[in-house]
């Protein structure tokens, strides 16, 4: 409680004390109904039995594993490789999109920074901005539109004798992994964009002046400055990618699943939410492990995410 | 005018275990121009934060005026603070940011109009009240600053060292100005500065400090012809410091043994040394003077370095037995140059020569 | 430079492949708004059509779902801009300690994904009403507030990070100065600090209300059973699509060009009068022209503009061109009918006794039935397709035997 005190008190002698109790009380019914509990309870809720109604704070209403013991190996005790392997399945496909993301934003982050200059690069940006304007539902289905086995792409294919046959690209994920990677490229852009922004040119201009190739100038020179923008975006994408929900329910493939659709299933098809939280707390803990692993390795810290 | 003095009654400002302020303890009359004279980090602009009410003291009391200013907010205080930055409102016109403490004083807005009018005009920028405050030259700017601080008349006037972004010119220009301004208004203005030449020109009275500690105070001559501590000699203006022992002390003037031989020098404040008491000399660059070939009493043999050229002047760097010296010479025509390498014999006199007690140099 | 020039053409490349990737789906998207096929696509065009418009507006559940995204933005833009202003400013005041742990708390909303966000909100709020023994018409099981809540959560975090990136630029000191002249502390924090951040306020309410809007992941968990415009038009998707929500699109990126030109007439005329060239500039130099760019001016132009070609649109007559695209498709199907019927009879002419069934094969039958046509075989199957039940005779086509017409 003294913490708090000596927290509010610099406040209110700066900004008053009308504007500190807003402060004070706004920032903590943020943290403390709108983000600490709620997980919380979360959490508490994946531990319970899923029990008709009168059951509930009776005897049978106790703490249980079953819900995460479901995850590992299903009713029948064998391995449920079903789940685990659609956990896996969207941690890589998320790490790919995060891939593509960083392949085609830096090169585009790069020229934003250093190339475009006036009318060009005010143009850039707002041809960045403004696609992410539109509905994200409607952007996957633009997606489902070109990749369609009617689609653009299927009919251009065949039309100039590529192949003879529709393509399936919904069934092959390709509609999916390209809608994903163009949803998020927005978040890729910006972070690396700031960093490389800071690069001073003449370190890029010393560096060719003294014969390093283009490559070994962005290997060298750019690359570390870009590192924690890199990073910044690389988490972003990554947790969205692998949260999203519309996207693989969009363009995915029938037999496709995201683990995001399976935790919506336990949700609104089997009326199972104990499960469905237990699901959700996996996908966030091994999300965050996952994220807190790879900034470990590259030596980023949260700080940086979101500049 | 304003009568009221401002009283520091042995104030120390600590940040947990560091001491910003040690004891500071002084008067500073009403409608005085006093300065802060110190290196950057002495705690000069911690003690002003102190008086304006932006910090607390951790030990003693700000009286202004006669009443204590503890708990009363800088928004209560009659000070008025220029920052160095002077933290004019970008956002408003040259009027809107004069009149602002008008403004909250609920002050009407026909009223704060020719309130700033009278202001502009005072400060010599009539007809730019309209004009955005980035329209205007760093020392328009300064003069806006100053004029929004006396719009509601206080009694004391804080300026953290408000000419250190302007440029040499403009800087010797507002030296002036400043003065000028202080003299018509009749305010008591407290002035923090790493400048002695800010300083020495225009206060009344100075106080140097080193690490928070106030080492001396008085009128700007004796500051500089009679430090009292070696900080002081060796921070105001440029001197010659030469370690030595007391030999023998007669009436105020007092010997010592130097690694460059026997000189001699006041003893500051009518001090008494004992007989090998670590001690320097402290001799201005202009008093000492080239003499050519004899030895005698205060010379030094010393050989030229390098002479530089700086127009009214020129500066000749010596070594003494190891010792690096400088000379200042008045600009009398080309003919008084010296040959690098040329041995020298410089004199000076006693008279003009400081003894103080062994302890910090500035800059050391 | 002459490396340079190389590596130029490489960037004008690569920067026009991207945005060909930005934009192509959209602009293709855009298309099929106008194409009166029943499936959104292209190729074949069949007729210009605004008709899907008039479906988009007709749709009853994606019309209540918009009122119902309207009131929960409003909402989320009420809510999120001053919490998330709070946060800011609580961060740039704490010491740094606290602000790096505060700052992890109030960033991740923004990285734990949406649906963990959505289940939480409502299994929390869910269970505090049980708690308190509320029924389920109770504010706890209402899903505009679950879901102004679960939005609330991150996108007050959007609006922290616009707050945090202006008053990084902000100078403490004019605070300090503002009560050091005898300004209350909140007579300084309205009269400096909010007119400092105002700025940021307009582009944090935007963006608020973007986000709100077009959430999906939290919004499908907690609006329970109701519907917002984005949960409705994903299980339009979801459940078969067409040209409406092209036509939707159409509009939502008319709107967004639009914003985006007047936004950039606004900087640039700022910008201008900022750095006082007014008089020297070109544009905003002359008198005429000084107007035509001014913001407003520019949102007239370009509303009536957009206004202009919606009218005309709207008068065009697609009935015409269906017709003739419907005659066309019967045509070709007689066409067919009759090749066939030829075929039969000169099979039957040709050899008294019928060759047996099983020797066609039926994959070449269908080749036959669709080679005339000289259509991309991806898209035979839609004009066959409503043919079919009036003409029961076409299944004659199937059983026309292969052997006429070999590989």
């Amino acid at each position: 409680m003294t913490a708090l005190r000596s927290l509010f008190q610099p406040m209110a002698a700066k900004h008053g004390l009308g504007a500190a109790c807003f402060i004070g009380v706004a920032v903590f019914i943020w943290v403390v109904f709108l983000i600490v509990l709620p997980q919380i309870s979360m959490l508490d809720y994946s531990f319970r039995l899923n029990l008709p109604k009168p059951d509930i704070g009776g005897p049978l209403d106790v703490y249980t594993l079953d819900n995460y013991a479901y995850f590992f190996s299903g009713n029948d005790g064998q391995l449920n490789t079903l789940d685990i392997g659609i956990l896996v399945k969207t941690l890589v496909a998320a790490v790919f999109v995060t891939l593509i993301d960083i392949l085609i934003c830096y090169p585009i982050a790069y020229i934003l920074a250093h190339s475009a200059t006036g009318v060009a690069a005010r143009l850039m940006v707002i041809g960045l901005i403004v696609p992410f304007w539109v509905n994200e539902i409607l952007r996957a289905f633009a997606f489902r539109v070109l990749f369609g086995a009617t689609g653009l792409i299927n009919s251009i294919g065949m039309g100039a004798g590529f192949w003879d046959q529709p393509i399936d690209f919904i069934r092959a994920d390709v509609a999916l992994y390209s809608g994903l990677t163009y949803a998020y490229i927005l978040l890729m852009v910006f972070p690396i964009f700031n960093a490389v922004e800071a690069l001073d040119r003449n370190q890029i201009e010393a560096a060719r002046d003294m014969g390093a190739s283009w490559w070994r100038v962005h290997w060298r020179v750019v690359l570390p400055i870009a590192k924690p923008g890199i990073a910044s975006g690389a988490t972003m994408v990554f947790m969205l990618t692998a949260g999203a929900l519309a996207a693989p329910q969009i363009l995915g493939g029938p037999s496709n699943l995201w683990f995001t659709q399976l935790i919506y299933q336990w949700f609104n098809e089997s009326a199972n939410w104990q499960r469905g939280s237990a699901y959700a707390v996996i996908l966030l803990l091994v999300c965050i492990g996952f994220v807190m692993m790879l900034m470990r390795v590259f030596k980023v810290s949260i700080g940086e995410i979101g500049r | 005018m304003t009568t009221k003095d401002i009283v520091l009654d042995h104030v120390s400002i600590r940040f947990g275990s560091y001491t910003a302020v040690d004891n500071a303890h002084l008067t500073i009359r009403g409608g005085e121009f006093f300065s802060f004279l110190g290196p950057s980090g002495c705690g000069k602009t911690t003690l002003l934060r102190c008086v304006s009410g932006f910090s607390e003291p951790t030990e003693g009391r700000v009286l202004i005026g006669g009443s204590d200013m503890k708990g009363v907010g800088p928004n209560k205080r009659p000070t008025a603070l220029i920052f160095q930055n002077l933290a004019l409102f970008p956002l408003m016109s040259v009027a809107d940011n004069i009149a602002f403490p008008l403004e909250v004083r609920g002050i009407s807005k026909k009223q704060r109009r020719k309130r700033a009018d009278e202001l502009l005009d005072m400060i010599a920028l009539p007809g730019v009240g309209d004009k955005k405050v980035h329209e205007l030259s760093g020392g328009q700017r300064q003069r806006v600053a100053i004029a929004r601080a006396l719009a509601v008349e206080p009694d004391i006037l804080l300026l953290d060292e408000p000419l250190s972004a302007l440029d040499l010119k403009l800087r010797h220009h507002m030296r002036t100005e400043l003065r000028a301004i202080q003299q018509r208004v009749g305010l008591t203005f407290i002035y923090i500065t790493h400048d002695q030449g800010e300083a020495l020109t225009m206060s009344d009275r100075v106080a140097v400090m080193n690490s928070g500690v106030i080492e001396q105070i008085g009128d700007p001559e004796s500051i500089y012809n009679r430090p009292k501590t070696s900080f002081v000699a060796s921070f105001v203006g440029e001197t010659n410091a030469i370690e030595g022992k007391v030999v023998l002390q007669a009436g105020e003037i007092v010997t010592l043994e130097t690694p460059v031989g026997h000189l001699q020098g006041k003893a500051a404040g009518g001090r008494r040394y004992k007989n090998g008491d670590p001690c320097y000399l402290f001799i201005r660059p202009e008093q000492l003077e080239v003499k050519s070939g004899l030895e005698a009493p205060n010379t030094i043999a010393a050989s030229v370095v390098k002479e530089e050229f700086e127009g009214s002047a020129r500066i000749l760097f010596l070594k003494a037995n190891g010792i690096d010296m400088r000379i200042t010479r008045v600009n009398r025509g080309a003919s008084d140059a010296l040959a690098n390498g040329q041995a020298l014999v410089c004199a000076f006199d006693p008279d003009h020569a400081t003894v103080l007690p062994h302890g910090p140099l500035a800059g050391a | 430079m002459n490396k340079g020039t190389g590596g130029g053409a490489i960037a004008a490349g690569y920067s026009l492949l991207f945005f060909a990737f930005l934009f192509g789906p959209l602009i293709i998207m855009v298309i099929t708004a106008f194409n009166s096929s029943s499936f959104p696509r292209i190729t074949p065009w069949e007729c210009f059509t605004t008709e899907w418009f008039d479906e988009l507006f007709g749709n009853e559940r994606l019309m209540a779902g918009l009122v119902n995204s309207v009131i929960i933005g409003v909402g989320v833009v009420a809510i999120s801009v001053p919490v998330g202003l709070a946060g800011a400013l609580a961060l740039s005041e704490v010491g740094p300690k606290v602000r790096a742990a505060l700052y992890t708390v109030l960033i991740t909303p923004i990285l734990i994904p949406g649906v963990v966000l959505g289940i939480s909100t409502i299994v929390f709020w869910g269970g505090l009403g049980r708690s308190v023994g509320a029924d389920y018409g109770s504010i706890f099981f209402d899903g505009m507030f679950l879901t102004l809540a679960g939005q609330v959560t991150f996108i007050a975090a959007y609006a922290m990070l616009v707050f945090l990136a202006r008053l990084q630029r902000f100078d403490p000191t004019l605070t300090e100065a503002a009560l050091d002249l005898g300004a209350t502390p909140g007579q300084a924090f309205r009269k400096i600090l909010l007119p400092f951040l105002s700025p940021a306020i307009g582009s944090a309410a935007f963006l608020t209300l973007l986000a709100s809007f077009e959430n999906y992941n939290t919004t499908v968990f907690t609006i329970l059973s109701g519907n917002t415009f984005t949960t409705t038009l994903a299980s339009k998707v979801r459940h078969g699509t067409d040209p409406s929500l092209s036509a939707l699109a159409v509009i939502i990126i008319a709107v967004t060009l639009i914003g985006a030109m007047v936004h950039e007439a606004h900087t640039r005329r700022a910008e201008v009068m900022r750095t006082g060239q007014a008089a020297r500039s070109k544009v905003y130099g002359n008198p005429v022209l000084s107007v035509l760019a001014h913001p407003v001016m520019v949102l007239v132009l370009l509303v009536a503009m957009g206004g202009g070609l919606a009218y005309k649109a709207s008068q065009h007559d697609a009935r015409a061109c269906k017709q003739q695209i419907l005659d066309d498709k019967r045509a070709l199907q007689e066409k067919l009918l009759e090749e066939q019927r030829e075929r039969i009879r000169a099979q039957k002419a040709a050899t008294p006794a019928p060759a047996a069934p099983s020797s066609g094969p039926a994959p070449s039958s269908f080749g036959g039935a669709f080679n005339p046509g000289s259509l991309a075989p991806g898209s035979a199957p839609a004009p066959a397709a409503p043919a079919t039940p009036k003409t029961p005779s076409g299944f004659g086509g199937a059983f026309a035997p292969g052997s006429l017409k070999p590989n």
